[in-house]
């Protein structure tokens, strides 16, 4: 699904990323957990395509080089990221987004658009199940949201979009212990043998309730350890000073 | 210049005949005119929008009289397709090149409501060049008094009609309003130009009595090469209320000047706009929102989207008079610049002479937004279909000021702003 082989990256002459090297196969879940600064949100960034980093290396999705493809054109293959900061877009329907967003992904699929009847089913669906207030879609994007707001209304897209490859950069932080298990259920309840996962987290909570198949720590731009989710435990334990 | 004016003068006079004391009072504002001559930009209202050279650039031959106009046999003809959408049921003034074509108010009682069209113009509430010119040359001097308790059932629109076989280069159009006590009138202002290189300039002037209401859209959206100024001056009595909207998107040139005297207690005023451009135009609009009286309102939003190498000014004042205690003066400007060419020049101003007022201002300009345009993009819009997303949010808000759904409706439409 995700190949990353030897990535590095620098923003204004500054190393973040030194050769990074990480397989995903279809229906795996990968957590990369690493402290600050050691480069997880630019990892999602640079696989979701935003610019201004200095990349080399390479990185194959569906065995295609990712480089090749426009930003949009990553979501409409198929990956999505949830972002660490969604932003807030004012003016701009919530609802409204999320049907212009979904249709686009559909249309450039070949399959056909949903109208404004069949869409408020499917998304009053989805948001039920992730307990979130319907009211909200009728709100402005992400303006005036809570942060938990915000973080579900990701995973209201993610659940939309049915991606293939879904990275979740720090959906956990800011949340309660409820919406934590919300958030968790709405990616299990995408879990399947096709659909890929990578999920960067500081911290081991939300993988209690997601089990990942496989646990990375990445420190100074690389992957420093890898194992199961008894490495996740470990960390949380000794900290990552101790690797 | 002087020459041809007053050749044409003479001409219009000749032609217009209006009764004697009428020509004197032109006489006299085209003497004046010649004196001041167009605005230029040492004067602080025109310093972004030099009129003098801009017409003197933009129109080779300037003539002030079209014979046209005056032949009966002429009724010019409007197309059939010189509005692109459908309209809602509606009360109509055309002006066409200038003169008064027809004046329909079929959903009304027309006891309630009494129009005067003559030649015998009114002097004006301003006393600058282009108000001179204005009442020098103005065709028709159409005056429309609204009946004390009299609200219209259905909006007026006022088409501003210029066809390509005009031959004068400079058109005058002038309109009273009155709204007699506890009225109300819904006006639209439709420009649909066909002419090109033409400077049109527009008075209006409204009086809002006790308790009525006044709401005026102004619509300037089909693309032309014409260069406009439309001024208003709205006087406000006790109660009343005016509401302005300004699209102001097809012109080449346009300067929207919005004067509000809040002359009674409780008045308030509500001008809202947008500029929204592309190529080389410029558009500005200008507010003197005058607050007068005790416990009088003012709100003022006006957003600027400007592509290429276009210009948007926003110059809004509000003044508060020593006696106007309590005053509520609100004012914020937005532009958003698309291109590293596009210019915006805001000039926000506050005169207080009270002290126990709430008043406030804020402009900002800046591009769009790089981690919005990813962020959308990430869902798979393209980078046209995110920045459309965006600039619809971004004029959103003032469309939404529009308290006329019909109005609102057809804003939406025309700017392609939606939910």
């Amino acid at each position: 699904m995700l190949n990353i082989d030897n990535l590095y990256a620098k923003i204004d002459k500054k190393a973040i990323l030194n050769g990074l090297s990480l397989k995903i196969k279809p229906g795996e879940v990968h957590a990369v957990m690493g402290p600050n600064g050691s480069g997880k949100s630019t990892l999602a960034n640079i696989l979701s395509g935003k610019q201004g980093y200095e990349i080399s290396g390479n990185v194959s999705y569906e065995n295609k080089n990712l480089f090749d493809l426009a930003i949009e054109e990553r979501a409409h293959k198929g990956l999505f990221l949830a972002f660490q900061y969604p932003l807030e877009i004012p003016g701009v329907n919530t609802s409204n987004f999320l049907k212009t967003s979904l249709n686009a992904i559909r249309k450039s699929n070949g399959k056909k658009e949903l109208d404004a009847l069949e869409f408020l089913k499917i998304v009053k669906e989805k948001a039920s199940k992730l307990k979130m207030d319907e009211k909200i879609l009728n709100r402005q994007l992400n303006v005036g949201f809570s942060g938990g707001e915000k973080k579900k209304n990701e995973i209201l897209q993610m659940s939309l979009i049915e991606p293939k490859m879904a990275i979740l950069d720090e959906t956990d932080s800011g949340l309660d212990i409820d919406a934590l298990k919300i958030v968790a259920n709405g990616v299990n309840t995408l879990r399947n043998k096709e659909r890929s996962f990578l999920i960067i987290t500081h911290y081991q909570r939300l993988l209690d309730y997601i089990k990942p198949d496989f646990v990375h720590v990445l420190m100074k731009g690389k992957i420093a350890k890898s194992g199961c989710m008894e490495l996740a435990e470990e960390l949380e334990k000794v900290g990552y000073e101790k690797l | 210049m002087t020459n041809q004016i007053k050749t044409d003068f003479d001409k219009v006079i000749k032609y217009l005949k209006p009764p004697k004391e009428n020509i004197n009072l032109r006489k006299k504002s085209l003497n004046k005119f010649i004196n001041l001559g167009f605005p230029q930009k040492k004067e602080e209202d025109w310093k972004f929008f030099d009129l003098n050279q801009i017409i003197s650039s933009n129109i080779k031959d300037l003539k002030f009289f079209d014979k046209e106009l005056f032949d009966k046999k002429n009724k010019i003809l409007i197309p059939k397709n010189a509005l692109p959408f459908k309209l809602f049921e509606h009360n109509k003034i055309i002006i066409a090149n200038g003169a008064v074509h027809t004046i329909d108010f079929r959903y009304e009682d027309l006891k309630k409501i009494n129009i005067t069209n003559t030649a015998k113009n009114q002097s004006s509430n301003t006393n600058h060049s282009l108000a001179y010119l204005n009442s020098a040359f103005t065709t028709n001097y159409l005056k429309i008094i609204i009946k004390k308790n009299y609200s219209l059932n259905k909006p007026v629109i006022l088409y501003n009609f210029t066809n390509e076989k005009i031959t004068s280069t400079n058109i005058n159009q002038r309109l009273d309003i009155v709204l007699e006590d506890n009225s109300r009138l819904n006006l639209i202002n439709l420009f649909t130009d066909y002419s090109s290189d033409n400077f049109i300039n527009i008075n209006h002037e409204f009086k809002v009595g006790k308790d009525s209401i006044l709401k005026n859209y102004k619509i300037d959206d089909k693309e032309n090469s014409n260069i406009k100024y439309f001024y208003n001056n709205i006087d406000l009595d006790q109660n009343s209320l005016v509401e302005n909207f300004i699209l102001s998107s097809g012109s080449k040139f346009i300067k929207n000047e919005i004067n509000c005297n809040l002359q009674a207690k409780y008045a308030s005023a509500f001008v809202s706009g947008i500029i929204n451009l592309d190529g080389a135009k410029q558009h500005e609009i200008k507010t003197n929102i005058n607050h007068l009286a005790e416990n009088t309102k003012s709100y003022q939003l006006i957003k600027s989207v400007l592509n290429e190498n276009s210009k948007g000014i926003f110059q809004g004042k509000i003044f508060v008079d020593s006696i106007a205690q309590k005053t509520n003066g609100y004012q914020l400007s937005k532009a958003l610049l698309l291109n590293e060419n596009a210019e915006f020049d805001g000039k926000p101003e506050l005169e207080i002479y009270a002290d126990d007022v709430k008043c406030s201002h804020g402009s900002t300009s800046g591009s769009l937004d790089e981690n919005s345009i990813f962020y959308l993009m990430s869902r798979g819009l393209n980078h046209k279909e995110a920045k459309k997303l965006l600039i619809n949010g971004f004029l959103l808000d003032v469309v939404e000021k529009i308290t006329d759904l019909e109005i609102k409706k057809l804003i939406k439409e025309i700017i392609g702003v939606s939910e």
